[in-house]
């Protein structure tokens, strides 16, 4: 199991080898990637141990698990079959998922993942495939399903692995938003944007609740899944239209609050690291972190280690996650 | 390790928000997020029954992994 930084060449040495890889890159450096035993999906934004946090069109970020890999098939899925993503999940095993940003199948699976049919029964982690910010409107993120060389911009590409006798994966994430002291809202609709809110019960129009209250949107909604924090990231507030557009769904009647400030990221990683994370390093297999907390938190240069990988439009942990870092371990069972 | 039945009272407590354990199965906590709103919103004899089987279902499904043993004993005993 490794994670790395790797040239196109290395990159392509990697895969002429037959090695299980998960990869991201700008697409034209991973459309120049031969066929292989590989998926990918399309950012420049990476965690590595070697440089921290980095842009780059034209580095590969790769996550080898020939190691612990003794299957894998590759499923593809549009908006409607992805709702089947757990019942052909590999008994023992996980399920690795790539979506492209804001394509249909995106949004439904934000939506309707947490009524998946046998949802959470099996690992399903993976992430959003997005673009250079400079590239926003310009080109569209993709999926690329490595074995056949098909470039995907809607629909979600899954490498379903199977892990030998006696080993298990089971998925962490690592959150350091909480949830603030502040109102308690919640929403009439579920959905991507909301114009009205009920705050500690009573209705109001969300944009204006957030201006009057000058809440930073740099920081997400937070709710509290039976003690697991789950964001709702802030993609901007239309005052004049009176909505606010959210990266994630709010799920109407679950109870959000407004974050705490995360002053200095990279302190309270390694705080919270220390408090309540009993990884093992060398039981990593894969990681993401959030491309929000990377330009928020001003990631480029620093390490967040152990953990590295992909900077993504969209974290999965079984259900589509904001501003948060996912990560998956392997266990001796 | 062997799973309670849905039938063990634990279960319905847990469904219900009557008790709340310190879980580490990150998708016991993300399902079980979601209903113990839902029987919230409908606490019917049916619905209670069918977010008990779900929860024991993912339990029952995941018996290898170590957050899911330090879970049941920490439900069950």
């Amino acid at each position: 199991m490794s994670q790395a930084i790797l040239t196109v060449d290395e990159a392509k040495e990697a895969i002429a080898k037959g090695r299980v890889l998960l990869l991201a890159g700008d697409e034209a450096v991973l459309r120049s990637l031969p066929n292989g035993a590989w998926v990918g999906g399309t950012i420049p934004y990476f965690m590595s141990n070697k440089y921290g946090g980095l842009a780059s069109r034209e580095l590969v970020f790769a996550t080898d698990i020939t190691e612990v890999a003794t299957g894998w098939e590759l499923q593809r899925y549009d908006a409607e079959t992805v709702a089947q993503v757990y019942v052909n999940a590999p008994e023992n095993g996980f399920s690795f998922i790539l979506i492209p940003a804001s394509c249909p199948t995106h949004l439904s699976f934000a939506l309707n993942a947490p009524n998946y049919e046998q949802f959470g029964v099996r690992p399903l982690v993976g992430w959003i495939a997005g673009v250079h910010l400079e590239d926003l409107g310009k080109i569209t993120p993709k999926a690329i399903n490595g074995q056949t060389g098909e470039v995907i911009e809607d629909g979600a590409l899954v490498m379903a692995v199977t892990l030998p006798a006696g080993k298990a994966a089971s998925l962490g994430i690592v959150n350091l938003f909480e949830q603030g002291d502040g109102d308690t809202l919640t929403f009439p609709e579920t959905g991507f944007s909301a114009r009205e809110v009920f705050v500690n019960g009573k209705r109001t129009n969300f944009a204006q609740y957030l201006t009057e209250k000058q809440l930073d949107t740099k920081l997400p909604l937070v709710a509290d899944y039976y003690g697991a924090l789950v964001n709702i990231s802030f993609q901007g507030v239309d005052a004049a239209q009176g909505v606010v557009n959210f990266y994630a769904p709010v799920f109407s009647g679950i109870r959000y609050k407004h974050a705490k400030p995360v002053t200095d990221y990279v302190a309270d990683f390694k705080n919270k690291l220390a408090q309540d994370c009993s990884l093992d390093d060398t039981r990593l297999v894969f990681s993401c972190n959030c491309i929000l907390n990377y330009l928020y938190s001003e990631l480029e240069g620093k390490k967040t280690q152990p953990f590295v990988g992909p900077i993504t439009f969209g974290e999965i942990a079984y259900q589509l996650l904001n501003q948060t870092l996912v990560y998956v371990e392997m266990h001796d069972v | 390790m062997a799973i309670p039945s849905t039938t063990h009272h634990a279960w319905l407590e847990i469904v219900t928000g009557k008790r709340s354990h310190p879980l580490r199965f990150l998708a016991a906590k993300v399902l079980l997020g979601r209903l113990v709103h839902a029987v919230e919103e409908d606490p019917s004899p049916e619905n209670i029954a069918d977010c008990i089987t779900q929860l024991h279902q993912l339990y029952a499904s995941n018996l290898h992994i170590p957050k899911v043993q330090e879970d049941l004993k920490n439900i069950f005993g």
